[in-house]
């Protein structure tokens, strides 16, 4: 993304008004929510501090960490089998050119248009509720994503460079790992970046059906008992999670591939 | 990569292509069939409860679409997605076209409103819609838009930003009217883009629809398939899964696609 310094001047150059209707809005929606928790029952609408308690026992009660741990646990494995499942299935037709169109015409297509509720069943009937059933799910949700992103990496491959390394070396795993990794590294970044988001939605799909821990099971199990205040703090943990693992882990690794330009 | 190599040879290029599509082709099928026969053998060893045959589902395949009752609900997903489309479109088209005019709102709708709804799961919204409005057509309808609502405006602003400034600018100095340049400058100039956002949208619209109606909905096809989880029906998922597959597939191939390559044509864009 952009550097510090380049952020900095954003900041600057964005007009007062901007910042001010910007944290306005903000302010409103916090406004605006305080005003429905007091004319709304609680039941509908909790209050502001009764959400913000539950926030924080997300992270600290150990009862509720566990389950927010065992969420980001599951989150990493399958980005991580999914980039790997994605690459595979994009180089395959690099090595095996025959097997392109049956990768791009059949499991491509397949794959994007198949829903996640029937992976979240599928997986549910053939693991139990199980970690296997909720990996599975979030694998086979998330493997189309880093196949589209990975294989439209090589097809904008510079073909002039790869000559070149040909005509520097002839074993394919030297030019795999000196050339066409490197030139695919933006690529994984982003098929990461796409797959980091949507991993954040589908865990909780994929815990409903399959598990019987982390936040999806935790978000049916406080509704199922009422606690709209945990509902509603699971959301935004939830939004929160996210945009700190964008700034934390996916920004830096993106600038990482910058900094070699 | 393999079309840059042929290239290079010196021998008679396309002949070879020609050859590589023709083998190319049999790979496809011939792997396509091996995926068939490892299903067929995989659902001889377990019971049809965890993998059913390939013919037991094409056979219920036929079945539900041949039945008027599956046709209503399929028929009733397609009018949530319909709705939720068109609320998250002029939506999206509003936030997209106040950012755009009005600098001062860029930050608040661009900086604060849109990462909060992209990084809003859907799962939330059925959850908190439940609450709100209840199982019914409403929560659905709401469960989809709002999953669409960022879709649509992060697609539509994209379109915005590129379109051509100079012919903009042009319009501008025929008309100051921003009524008459919107009409018959901009909307037309968007056409591209706006239908390029309602694909996308169309391609998350079927995978969250089901997702809501099977928890929130008393309608369509996800409810068909909690129902059939609901009786432990296997074949029936298996089924239904088959048959989204093919209709997001085919719409996608036979109507999408060549709106989109004719848009492209007439409006000149690579």
């Amino acid at each position: 993304m952009r550097s510090a310094e380049g952020r900095a001047r954003a900041w600057w150059s964005t007009s007062f008004s901007e910042r001010l209707i910007a944290d306005g809005l903000v302010l409103l929606a916090l406004a605006g929510w305080f005003v429905m928790s007091r004319s709304m029952p609680s039941y509908l609408f909790p209050d502001i501090p009764a959400v913000a308690r539950a926030m924080a026992s997300l992270l600290f009660d150990p009862a509720f960490a566990t389950h927010t741990a065992a969420s980001v646990g599951r989150i990493v494995l399958s980005i991580t089998l999914a980039l790997l499942l994605g690459g595979v299935l994009a180089l395959i037709p690099r090595y095996v050119p025959a097997a392109n169109e049956f990768i791009h015409e059949r499991v491509k297509p397949v794959l994007n248009s198949f829903p996640s509720v029937g992976w979240a069943l599928l997986g549910s009937i053939w693991f139990g509720v199980s970690d296997l059933a909720v990996i599975f799910i979030q694998v086979a949700i998330l493997a189309p994503f880093a196949l589209i992103n990975i294989s439209e990496g090589l097809r904008e491959m510079d073909a002039d460079n790869q000559e070149m390394a040909h005509s520097f070396s002839r074993r394919r795993t030297s030019i795999f790992t000196l050339v066409i990794f490197p030139m695919l590294y933006p690529y994984i970044v982003a098929a990461l970046r796409i797959a980091y988001g949507v991993a954040w939605k589908v865990s909780l799909v994929s815990e409903l059906f399959g598990a019987q821990t982390g936040l999806g099971y935790l978000l049916m199990d406080a509704q199922g008992k009422g606690r709209i205040d945990l509902v509603f703090a699971i959301c935004l943990a939830i939004v929160v999670f996210y945009v700190v693992g964008e700034k934390l882990i996916v920004d830096p690794l993106s600038r990482r591939y910058r900094g070699g330009q | 990569m393999s079309r840059v190599a042929a290239a290079a040879d010196a021998t008679p290029a396309r002949a070879r292509g020609l050859a590589r599509v023709r083998t190319g082709a049999l790979t496809t099928h011939l792997l396509s069939l091996l995926v068939l026969l490892l299903w067929m053998a995989v659902s001889y060893v377990l019971p049809d409860y965890l993998m059913p045959s390939p013919w037991v589902v094409a056979r219920q395949v036929a079945r539900q679409l041949t039945t008027p009752a599956f046709l209503v609900h399929a028929g009733l997903s397609v009018w949530h997605i319909t709705a939720s489309i068109a609320v998250a479109m002029v939506m999206g088209m509003a936030l997209a076209l106040l950012s755009h005019f009005v600098p001062a709102t860029r930050l608040a709708i661009n900086g604060r409103l849109n990462p909060f709804l992209s990084s809003f799961s859907t799962v939330g919204w059925i959850f908190l819609s439940i609450i709100w409005f209840g199982v019914n057509e409403v929560t659905v309808i709401f469960v989809v838009a709002a999953t669409l609502l960022p879709f649509s405006l992060s697609n539509l602003r994209a379109g915005l930003q590129e379109l051509d400034r100079e012919t903009i600018e042009m319009s501008r100095s025929f008309s100051r009217s921003r009524l008459k340049v919107v009409a018959m400058v901009l909307a037309p100039l968007m056409v591209p883009y706006i239908f390029a956002t309602l694909r996308i949208c169309l391609g998350v619209a079927w995978k969250v629809v089901l997702t809501a109606e099977l928890f929130g909905g008393t309608s369509g096809l996800g409810y068909l398939i909690a129902r059939a989880r609901a009786d432990f029906d296997t074949v029936a998922i298996f089924a239904m899964i088959v048959i989204i597959v093919m209709f997001v597939y085919l719409s996608d191939k036979f109507l999408i696609e060549p709106i989109q390559l004719r848009l492209r044509r007439n409006y000149a864009i690579s």
